[in-house]
């Protein structure tokens, strides 16, 4: 159980401050599958990064299980996100000079988990372990960037606008293949998006406007990637 | 102007080296011009070796130091500049995107030679300062009738003009052979470019930590040199200048002493920021991920020590060599001087103080790592 508190950040200095979150409260179950509504500039990404905890909120709380991470320091802070989070980011942060099996192997190691190559070939890149992201199309390295936050077999899972850079087909397949994982392992789950359609495949959408959370809905009948609109 | 004086500040290590070698150079040189004047003075033929010797002495420091230190700051210009077109290849790439020529772009270059201008002429103005004292030094036994100091402007041509006009050449023409590529090499950015894929081999089963060490090894071989350089100069200079102060001088052995830890220390720090410079956006993502800060210290700049004891090695035995050849060469005529023998206590002494130096930098580093914010990653 997650549950986020009162939560303010600004960003700038004292003459010119700009709030960004203006106080947040939400709750998120474990095993939920949550996707964060809002328009562009609205504190989406600033409000994923407070929650996972790659950012201090100015005040407020993040509890993790009743664990305030807000008080952590930062090696505990970086203990946690190995233990606890995943990442998936819209522009995928792929290490360079690494090979996709490297890139994956980052995270795997983390979790001591050995059959990283079975997630590779389940996110069909099996035929391009040797490959450079450089190398790759834009999907194929947000596939990459997927299976390296699945190798680490996060407790939660964040994604930041992951089909952002994917076309239809490829945006499908993605997710599909996510949200079976999720089923599967039964991690929370936590995605921010621009669009609509994709909030159907979720249990609970939170809507946010300039800083503040609007509205907070649970869908009953989630649907899969096949069957929403896009 | 594509290149500002502050970029050019950041040059500081250039400047030191130059001054160094500048310093030395300027005080040998004008001596040896100096005591040529009083070879038709000489009387005594011990006066004869001391004074042969002197000129010996002089020529063989020069040679040594200013050449050691003259090759450093090339190669260390070039790395300069390598290194900023590399991180502002996105501002080059679009002028050159708006039809700018490489030369026209490499033009502003030029300014790189500031901090050889400064540096050289420090030194410069230094060596005259020390001369007065030098002199009467070299000459404490009044072997040799009075040197007076005197002024050659030549030397200030050669050593503070036309390095200033040559590192401004060759500033331009690097800059210019370094941004013969693509405009859209320079633009992608790191996360997306193929260009700087150095393929490496990476072994099939090796943990993802073990693979990045040899990676940043491999692939940045010109640090890996100025690792090996700097332990190398700390090690020769400072076992050397003990020596120093037996076989010569005090004031020869302190500056020996300082010349070595001042060059060892810029190089080993320029070095170790361009690494984790080079690096910050990996060091930010393992952080994100949740590798902790001793693990990214070591996969990044643990591979380095290795190379730091080779180095220390080469410089003890390099000395050790030269002060041979120095001994059984140059000084054979000469009456009265000392043995030289390998010197094990200095030996020892001086690995200890190396130690101590090279952690107390790697923790520093180690600090400037911890500073990088996770948020790193997501700037561009
Ligand atoms: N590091 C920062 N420094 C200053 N301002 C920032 C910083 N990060 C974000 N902001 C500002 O905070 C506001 C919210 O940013 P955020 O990235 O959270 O928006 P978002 O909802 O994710 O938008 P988008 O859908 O475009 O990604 C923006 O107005 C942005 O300019
Ligand atoms: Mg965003």
């Amino acid at each position: 159980m997650i549950e986020v508190k009162d939560v303010m950040k600004s960003y700038g200095n004292q003459d010119n401050k700009l709030p960004v979150l203006k106080g947040i409260t939400a709750k998120i179950a474990d095993g939920d599958f949550v996707v964060i509504l809002g328009a562009s500039g609205s504190g989406k990404s600033t409000f994923l990064n407070v929650v996972s905890g790659l950012e201090k909120p100015d005040s407020g709380s993040v509890r993790y299980d009743g664990r305030d991470i807000t008080k952590l320091s930062d090696g505990e802070l970086t203990g946690f996100r190995k233990d606890t989070v995943g990442f998936i980011f819209q522009q995928y942060y792929l290490l360079p000079n690494m090979t996709v099996e490297k890139n994956v192997r980052m995270g795997a190691d983390l979790a001591g988990n050995s059959d990283y190559r079975e997630i590779i070939k389940a996110v069909g890149l099996e035929g391009k372990l040797k490959k450079y992201p450089g190398e790759l199309s834009g999907g194929e390295q947000q596939r990459v960037s997927i299976a390296r936050a699945l190798a680490k077999k996060p407790n939660v899972l964040f994604l930041d606008e992951p089909t952002g850079a994917l076309d239809e087909e490829t945006g499908r397949q993605v997710l599909a293949y996510i949200s079976a994982l999720q089923k599967e392992r039964g991690f929370t789950m936590v995605m921010v998006t621009h669009n609509q359609n994709i909030a159907q495949m979720a249990n609970t959408v939170i809507r946010m406007n300039s800083g503040k959370v609007m509205e907070v809905s649970t869908n009953e009948t989630p649907m899969t990637a096949y069957e929403i609109g896009w | 102007m594509v290149v500002g004086m502050k970029d050019a500040a950041k040059l500081i290590g250039i400047s030191i080296i130059s001054c160094c070698a500048v310093l030395v150079c300027a005080l040998f040189m004008n001596y040896y011009l100096d005591i040529l004047q009083i070879e038709d003075l000489l009387s005594t033929e011990q006066a004869v070796i001391f004074y042969h010797a002197q000129v010996s002495t002089a020529k063989v420091v020069c040679g040594v130091s200013g050449g050691c230190l003259l090759a450093t700051s090339v190669v260390m210009l070039s790395f300069y500049i390598k290194h900023y077109i590399d991180t502002h290849k996105k501002e080059l790439g679009i002028l050159k995107a708006l039809g700018y020529s490489n030369l026209r772009i490499a033009k502003n270059f030029w300014v790189f030679s500031t901090g050889v201008f400064l540096g050289t002429s420090v030194g410069f103005a230094g060596a005259f300062l020390l001369m007065p004292e030098f002199y009467e030094r070299q000459n404490e036994e009044g072997l040799l009738p009075e040197i007076v100091v005197s002024f050659h402007p030549s030397l200030f041509v050669y050593l503070v003009a036309l390095p200033t006009i040559a590192f401004a050449v060759l500033a331009v023409f690097y800059a210019a052979l370094k941004l013969k590529r693509p405009v859209l090499l320079l633009l992608k950015n790191d996360f997306q470019s193929s260009s700087k894929i150095r393929r490496v081999k990476q072994g099939r089963d090796c943990p993802f930590l073990v693979d990045l060490r040899k990676h940043t090894l491999r692939t940045k071989k010109t640090l890996v040199f100025f690792i090996i350089f700097a332990s190398f100069c700390f090690s020769a200079m400072t076992q050397m200048a003990a020596s120093m102060n037996e076989l010569a001088s005090k004031m020869m052995g302190i500056m020996m002493l300082l010349i070595g830890v001042i060059l060892a220390c810029t190089t080993l720090f320029l070095a170790i920021t361009t690494v984790i410079k080079g690096n910050t956006k990996t060091i930010a993502m393992m952080r994100v991920f949740g590798y902790s800060q001793k693990e990214c210290c070591r996969a990044l700049l643990g591979g380095y020590r290795p190379m730091s004891y080779i180095g220390f090695a080469l410089g003890t035995v390099y000395q050790y060599a030269l002060l041979r050849f120095t001994v059984d060469v140059i000084f054979k005529d000469m009456e009265g001087m000392p043995t030289y023998e390998f010197d094990f206590p200095v030996m020892f002494l001086s690995l200890a103080f190396f130690l101590v130096v090279y952690e107390i930098v790697m923790y520093c580093y180690a600090g400037q790592i911890k500073k990088i914010s996770v948020k790193e990653i997501m700037l561009e």
